[in-house]
């Protein structure tokens, strides 16, 4: 039996190697998502292993238990720097002073996208620098910039570069060097860098405090780490944290690979999803060919082949099949993760040395997963085949198609059990985020194996719909009969690509919701035509001069402006958000607020008002009183609750008077409000308050489009990359109408020659293929709409308390989806039709 | 039932439908190179019914794909009507195919998509052309397929199936009608029918109608059977009856040294 399976396998080599190429892609996914993240996460060790190369032991400031969050550092002050260096195991000692500063390009625009721009001190030995132009800086106003920063801001050598941070005005410097690093990198992983003095360093960073953001210490001779850590224990205290410089680097590899792993779930998730719709393919290709050679298995019935022998022989082929594939697939997936890791490297980490890792876990999971699914896919299908009577090997092969109706109704049943699960997942019936989220991913793992099997009902009556489109061509006609004629193989197909349309459309639908609720939520609550703010993608807020706002109040047309200043404080010991402004009742007006209990009208110091929410939280009410602990402030100051607001997302948290702000993250105001007055021209009033602004390239005036596209751009990143990685599935669809394609016309060889012998045309006959090709490929991508916009309702309705009240339809994305779809037809139609036109007249209707 | 004596047709004075000169027909090179058709010249006249008979391998395929285009020839001539056909592209020849030659199949091979009727104009509507509905309607008419239009081919009779290839190789009043062992899949009651069916359109349309057949009594209904033994006529019998198709069979086959059919 084994032997007559490997002639037959050796006999079907195009079909075979079509079915492979499925389980190729699904089990290289995989071993590239494990290899990728295994090699990012050890080149990042190397990087993080080059930190401090050399020292022993690092000294930085204790983060606070409850400020994990914290925004503004600490340092290591310089009485425990000094004491340090009198300490005689020490040899030499290295100082970083560093944090986050916004430095303007010769556009006038922040620096920098999504890679913060660091501020650092000169002399810092963190990571090896080296000079490419001119020297380091030697006064206050000089500055070294890293190369990236020099392709970034279009500023070069001799350049001025304005600059500040949280604590410190835009101040002018004069670019006096440019440097790389160690392996002639441009950056650290993107990062753009301004060296500065040390004392200029700690002005940007602590607002001119002597202190300092680590200490690297290198021992004396002989001396070991621990030794040397044990002996500087009573020379840090309690104010800093001495550890080991190898504790230090895995404390690093520890918090980045928090965010590789989260990267590798990513891909992988995206890898099953794939071989997901590789089980699709999978079991259609070995279908058809089992519908192939039903003859050859009713033969071998008859002859005295048993079930269980026909079921093996399937079996045996799909295994040898899923074991040569995946293995091939693992191969194909450790190479192209490899390659990966290079591009990522070179392109995010900007490292032209990355360190490949092969997971055993990546050739073995490829190759089980591949397996696995292979042979289960062929299960259905060998079971099928080994219910052919042997009489089927003495009949003429035309056989109706069996009924479908056991397949909807299981299909209609097994869609209502999936989507119970999401809607029961999204209400939060059960204990634990996870196990909500466990239903709902698994109820619309659920509905999708629903939907596949709705899809052959489904399929009669959208195909008929979309062949009205092609009825005014005969070949036309022809090729969406084609399509319908076999509703369970035009439907298994279809369901492949609508598996990635679904993702991608559910997502898209959902994510524009948000966008849609965000914007009605504003629309109706904030009073205020125009905002002031800096793009969301700054290394520190950008903030303007608060003094500027008197000058916007008397503008003509302004009814009101308000400014707002936010700190990320303690209050009563807990992280809150608290904001500063000028004029509270103005703003919580202009916002759309309500004050509930007491008054919000002149903040007096010592006074302050919160949304109804956090004071329940803390249990306290108008005429209590609360402790505030600001980021930058050392001390508590005492506030009396004075006014309590309804919650309003956009007035929450808690108000004090702009003379804290100085202790705030953000000592200058980041935002403002202006409202028009009625009557006032927008645009007037936009360009003058513009013009008062003209010294603040850092901060824009945007009307409320401008604003809400600005605050939702990351969605429209996320959509991006979703598409991008759910493209690798739509490309296994691909090949699975290439598949059932290329078999159906293998199939209809008889038929095609007819055609072309009673004067069917090649163009014709390639128009017919190409049809049938069109068609599956819009109903798979049809479905797929219809269920991603079904998904998408059902997530957006149970997101509804949660303020997404809005259902949006992305419509133009729909259209990309329709037109993607036109073309994947037209692709996948290809070889088939070419194959269809080059049919041989005379071998398809000769019947010996 | 056995057939009335049909009209005598007049051979002799009719113009050729197709014509056939010197056609040489080879596959395979060297050693192993059959010649499948040798020097054979042969017309069919137009309004006749020619049976063309011989054992397997005898090239009496070969010869009927040559004629229809389907096959090229290495050397000589055929003509359909006023068209000379060999040395056409593709292009020509599918249109010719199209336009002046009927096909029936022994598969029958209708397209199970369609229904009867649908596959009836399938020629006509893959040129793009509104067939002639009074003439569609009298080959329905004649071959009793009023009541299975609608039908699609799976709920056909073998015999209906074939009757429906015969309205569709009829529906475009071809040149000529080439049938390929067209009751060879039928019983012999179906086989009557379509027998009688394409004999009766060479009597009352006219249309010209080349069979391939090893069936002698099948031969029977043509005016004329144009024997092949290893790529040559070897006879050329007018008016045949099963006995002297049987007959001719047994005499060429003592003569030539191939395994026949021996039927």
């Amino acid at each position: 039996m084994l032997r007559a399976t490997l002639k037959g396998m050796a006999a079907r080599k195009a079909r075979l190697i079509l079915t492979s190429i499925a389980v190729v892609l699904g089990s290289a996914f995989i071993a590239a998502a494990l290899v990728l993240t295994a090699s990012i996460q050890a080149t990042v060790d190397d990087l993080n292993g080059d930190a401090y190369a050399g020292a022993d032991v690092i000294v930085q400031p204790v983060e606070p238990e409850n400020r994990g969050d914290r925004l503004v550092r600490d340092g290591v002050s310089a009485e425990t720097l000094a004491a340090i260096e009198a300490n005689d195991d020490v040899a030499s000692v290295s100082t970083t002073v560093t944090w986050m500063v916004n430095a303007l390009g010769d556009d006038g625009k922040i620096v920098g996208g999504f890679a913060p721009t660091m501020a650092v001190n000169w002399g810092d030995e963190s990571v090896e620098r080296e000079l490419r132009e001119g020297r380091g800086p030697e006064t206050a106003g000089e500055v070294a910039v890293s190369a990236r920063f020099v392709t970034e801001s279009g500023l070069g050598l001799g350049d001025t570069v304005e600059a500040y941070s949280l604590a410190t005005d835009q101040t002018a410097y004069e670019i006096v060097g440019v440097f790389g690093y160690s392996g002639d990198r441009d950056s650290l992983s993107g990062a753009t860098e301004l060296a500065f003095t040390t004392a200029e360093a700690q002005r940007l960073v602590f607002d001119g405090e002597d202190v300092y953001t680590t200490v690297a210490v290198t021992g004396a001779d002989g001396v070991s780490g621990d030794e040397l850590l044990a002996a500087l224990e009573p020379a840090v205290g309690d104010e800093a944290e001495a550890l080991t410089w190898q504790a230090y680097v895995d404390d690093l590899n520890a918090e980045t690979a928090e965010a590789t792993s989260l990267i590798g779930y990513f891909l992988l998730g995206f890898g099953l999803i794939a071989v997901f719709v590789s089980v699709f393919l999978i079991a259609n290709t070995f279908s058809i060919v089992i519908a192939g050679r039903l003859k050859e298995i009713a033969m071998m019935r008859a002859v005295g082949a048993s079930r269980g022998q026909i079921i093996r022989s399937v079996l045996a082929e799909a295994g040898l099949l899923g074991a040569v594939a995946s293995v091939v697939g693992a191969g194909l997936g450790v190479a192209a993760g490899a390659g990966l890791t290079s591009l990522v490297g070179n392109s995010f980490l900007d490292t032209a040395s990355t360190s490949v890792a092969v997971p055993a876990a990546a050739p073995v999971a490829a190759v089980a997963v591949g397996l696995v699914v292979t042979v289960l896919s062929a299960l259905l299908p060998a079971v099928r085949a080994s219910k052919t009577p042997p009489v089927e090997a003495m009949r003429e092969a035309v056989k109706a198609d069996k009924p479908i109706t056991g397949v909807t109704v299981t299909g209609l049943l097994v869609t209502l059990v999936g989507a119970t699960g999401i809607v029961l997942g999204l209400t939060e019936t059960f204990d634990g985020d996870k196990a909500n989220l466990a239903a709902a991913a698994v109820g619309a793992g659920i509905v999708f194996v629903g939907v596949a099997l709705l899809t052959a009902w489904l399929s009669k009556p959208v195909v008929a719909l979309l062949g009205a489109v092609w009825s005014w061509s005969f070949a036309g006609r022809l090729g969406r009969l084609n399509a319908s004629r076999n509703p369970r193989r035009t439907a298994v197909t279809a369901a492949a690509l609508m598996i990635g349309v679904t993702l991608v459309t559910a997502t898209a639908t959902l994510l524009t919701s948000v966008k849609a609720s965000l914007a009605e939520q504003f629309e109706s609550s904030i009073k205020a035509e125009l905002f002031i703010t800096g793009p969301v993608t700054s290394s520190v807020p950008a903030t303007f001069d608060p003094a500027l706002m008197d000058d916007i109040r008397d503008a003509d047309g302004v009814a009101a402006a308000v400014e707002l200043y936010y700190d990320l404080a303690q209050v009563d010991g807990t992280e809150q958000y608290v904001n500063a402004t000028t004029d509270l009742a103005g703003g919580i007006e202009l916002f759309g607020g309500e004050v509930l209990q007491g008054t919000v009208a002149d903040l007096e110091e010592g006074q302050t008002v919160v949304n109804e929410w956090s004071a329940n939280e803390l249990g306290i009410g108008v005429g209590d009183t609360v402790t505030m602990t600001f980021s930058r402030g050392s001390e508590a100051h005492e506030f009396t609750i004075t006014g309590i607001l309804a919650d309003n997302e956009d007035t929450d948290g808690w108000y004090v008077d702009p003379s804290y702000a100085a202790e705030f993250y953000t000592p200058k105001p980041t935002t403002a409000l202006v409202d028009v007055a009625d009557g006032a021209d927008v645009d007037e009033v936009t360009a003058e308050v513009e013009s008062i602004l003209a010294d603040e390239p850092a901060v824009s005036v945007q009307n409320h489009e401008e604003y809400l596209a600005q605050v939702t751009v990351f969605f429209d990143y996320a959509v991006i990359a979703i598409q991008l990685l759910l493209a690798l599935a739509m490309i296994v669809a691909v090949i699975g109408v290439v598949n059932t394609l290329v078999l159906s016309v293998l199939e209809r060889t008889r038929e095609l020659g007819m055609l072309r012998a009673i004067g069917m045309t090649r163009g014709q006959t390639t128009r017919m293929v190409t049809v049938e090709s069109v068609t599956i490929a819009l109903f798979g991508a049809l479905l797929g709409i219809g269920t991603g916009l079904l998904l998408g309702w059902i997530v957006q309705q149970a997101l509804v308390p949660s303020g997404i009240e809005e259902f949006a339809v992305p419509t133009a994305l729909i259209a990309a989806y329709l037109g993607a779809a036109v073309l994947v037809g037209l692709l996948a139609a290809i070889a088939p039709a070419v194959r269809a036109s080059k049919v041989d007249i005379l071998g398809a209707i000769s019947y010996e | 039932m056995p057939l009335a004596n049909p009209p005598a047709p007049q051979l002799t004075r009719t113009r050729a439908a197709v014509d056939a000169t010197n056609l040489l027909r080879a596959y395979g090179s060297g050693e192993a190179q059959v010649v499948a058709l040798r020097n054979v010249s042969v017309q069919f006249a137009s309004g006749a019914f020619t049976a063309i008979m011989g054992p397997s391998g005898s090239g009496k395929s070969t010869l009927m794909h040559c004629l229809a285009g389907l096959d090229t020839v290495d050397r000589g001539s055929v003509r359909i009507g006023d068209t000379e056909i060999t040395g056409l592209n593709d292009k020509a020849l599918t249109r010719l195919r199209r336009d002046k030659i009927g096909f029936i199949f022994q598969q029958f091979n209708l397209l199970p998509t369609l229904t009867a009727e649908e596959n009836i104009l399938l020629p006509a509507s893959i040129a793009g052309a509104k067939a002639d509905p009074a003439w569609i309607g009298r080959v329905i008419a004649t071959l009793d397929l009023a009541d299975r239009l609608t039908h699609k081919p799976t709920e056909l009779s073998g015999g209906q199936q074939q009757r429906v290839a015969c309205a569709r190789a009829l529906a475009t009043r071809p040149e000529v009608v080439f049938a390929d062992e067209p009751t060879g899949n039928l019983d012999t009651r179906s086989s009557g029918e379509v027998l009688r069916f394409l004999r009766r359109s060479v009597d009352d349309f006219g249309q010209t109608i080349v069979m391939v057949t090893h069936d002698p009594s099948a031969a029977a209904h043509a005016d004329r059977v144009v024997f092949l033994a290893d790529g040559q006529i070897v006879e050329d019998l007018h008016r045949p009856t099963a006995d002297s198709v049987i007959d001719t069979m047994r005499g060429f086959e003592n003569r030539v040294p191939l395994a026949g059919e021996g039927r």
